[in-house]
């Protein structure tokens, strides 16, 4: 009971921080809005007993990456007076065509696709050993080779990033 | 949260035990900070042949509360120009992950807020979140200095937090769980400092960094960039700066003593009753912070590239053969004495390479100003 209120306070809110994330008038608060959100998505995986998850959306979503939004935005987007940079371009109908072509397709699958642990089944609380067995051991293979195409796309940025005048 | 059995709870009730040991706590929390702006000012004072504060009250022992009174009676100033939600919220924003944190640690056997299954990692992913309050300060001000100590806090948080989380991992491997109550207890005998020197030498360079301390001050550095990321924060919003600050100085304290020196298992362990739990906890956190003023009365605050760089090319190394070496001996089962030898090398390596870089430095002796820094390497 306490649950469901809670989640429902917390679904209304992070519509709520969404919306502010699309209509906020400049892109310091969008990002300040996304971070909100992200956090608030973690805490929805603390409702349904996924822990560990929810810690990782607060770790890497919350903590790393759109401090590095923010950070990309300081660097680049403030005008010399302080204020931040509006949002607007003649970008925004397609943005917004992408938006909603993948709000169809990610609610389309959600729906048709049978889950494990869906509505009238129990919810199953995964450990860290399962994961970590699934992860380096079950799915070793996939993992290192992901780890492997991270390392060379980190290598290419450092790259691209540090590239010289005479180079 | 999967929480594990941790006592009886207060009333019965698991909501009210909650709010009451996280009051306990919080209450603690407000007097060890307001003695730790005391004791750093004391311990520094010492350090310079100086005495610090000594008027108030016997020995000075009442200044926290003076300069406590004195910042929440000071006028709240916003800048004209600067982020109104932004600059307001910000100085709350960095208190919440330090309130997460405390949420976690242990201070006695089966007395904690909540013993979490997760709770090391609980620890490092809340404090992740302390970069968005000081990004959002730096945003917010309208300042360029605060914005200039903004973008330095975020670079240096995100890269120090990588060998702090390696560091730390690699100790949990040896432990085999998360879960901060059982790794204190698994510390009877021997704490963790002894099998992972290495790992303490990381994580408490990595832990500098991540309090803004000196020599890693870079984003505060007042002779600089004038006071960082809350140049313009000014009473009750400066001091809940100055509380997460300092808070999050004991947290880390209290964390890393129990992780790495024994927590309130050693030395006595259960034989002598939860007080002397309690009071070993605090000495030993007590000891770290001691380190760390130390440490901040003894170096020279680093540049800003030599920071990044001694982050990026020795210690995410070090951390990450740190990682390696360790899972090798935990795979093939070899003993645990060199496990510990192992590390001792290693840490002795790191510390003398340090040391000896330090000592072949061409002597700068007789140049004055920019010549001092005639070696900056080119970029």
């Amino acid at each position: 009971m306490t649950t469901e209120v809670l989640w429902w306070i917390f679904a209304v809110a992070i519509v709520a921080v969404s919306a502010g994330v699309v209509f906020a008038r400049t892109v310091i608060h969008s990002a300040i809005f996304l971070i909100l959100s992200l956090a608030g998505v973690g805490a929805m995986y603390l409702f349904l007993t996924i822990e560990f998850i929810a810690l990782v959306q607060f770790l890497i979503y919350g903590g790393a990456v759109t401090v590095l939004i923010l950070l990309a935005l300081m660097l680049t987007r403030m005008a010399s007076s302080g204020e931040p940079e509006p949002t607007t371009g003649v970008q925004a109908p397609f943005g917004a065509l992408v938006a909603l072509g993948l709000m169809a397709t990610l609610i389309g699958v959600a729906v048709s696709t049978a889950w494990p642990g869906d509505l009238g089944q129990n919810a199953v609380a995964v450990s860290i050993e399962t994961i970590g067995e699934a992860m380096f051991q079950d799915f070793g293979a996939p993992f290192m080779i992901t780890g492997a195409l991270l390392l060379v796309a980190f290598i290419g940025a450092i790259v691209i990033a540090r590239q010289e005048d005479d180079e | 949260m999967t929480e594990l059995p941790f006592g009886d709870a207060f009333f019965g009730l698991s909501w009210l035990d909650a709010i009451i040991r996280i009051v306990i706590i919080v209450l603690l929390m407000t007097l060890v900070v307001v003695y730790l702006t005391y004791g750093e000012r004391k311990v520094v004072a010492r350090f310079q042949m100086r005495l610090g504060p000594t008027r108030t009250g016997p020995i000075g022992l009442l200044q926290g509360f003076a300069d406590a009174i004195k910042l929440l009676i000071k006028e709240d100033i916003r800048p004209r120009n600067a982020d109104r939600w932004v600059f307001e919220f910000a100085p709350y924003l960095t208190f919440i992950p330090v309130f997460l944190v405390l949420v976690a640690l242990p201070f006695a056997r089966d007395w904690g807020v909540r013993n979490l299954a997760l709770g090391m990692f609980f620890v490092f992913a809340v404090l992740g979140l302390n970069i968005v309050g000081v990004l959002m300060a730096g945003l917010g001000s309208g300042n360029k200095y605060a914005l200039l100590g903004g973008v330095r806090a975020a670079a240096q948080m995100i890269s120090y937090e990588i060998p702090l989380v390696v560091a730390l991992l690699a100790v949990a491997m040896v432990a085999g769980t998360l879960d901060l109550n059982a790794i204190v207890s698994m510390q009877d005998t021997r704490p963790f400092i002894l099998i992972q020197p290495l790992a303490f030498v990381i994580f408490f360079t990595a832990m500098l960094s991540e309090l803004h301390r000196a020599p890693f001050d870079i984003p505060v550095a007042e002779s600089e960039i004038v006071g960082g990321y809350f140049v313009e924060y000014s009473g009750i919003r400066w001091s809940m700066f100055q509380l997460a600050e300092y808070a999050s100085l004991w947290a880390f304290s209290i964390f890393g003593s129990a992780i790495f020196l024994g927590g309130w298992q050693f030395p006595f362990g259960d034989d002598w009753g939860w007080g002397w739990q309690l009071a070993l906890t605090l000495i030993k956190s007590l000891i770290m912070i001691m380190l760390i003023f130390w440490v901040r009365a003894t170096l020279p605050r680093l540049r800003m590239d030599q920071l990044m760089s001694f982050c990026w090319k020795a210690l995410i190394e070090v951390s990450f053969a740190l990682l390696l070496v360790n899972g090798l001996f935990l795979y093939y089962g070899w003993p645990e004495p060199i496990l510990a030898a192992v590390n001792w090398a290693g840490a002795i390596l790191f510390l003398g390479g340090i040391y000896l870089r330090a000592v072949r430095k061409p002597s700068t002796k007789n140049l004055v100003g920019s010549y001092k820094h005639a070696e900056v390497p080119n970029q």
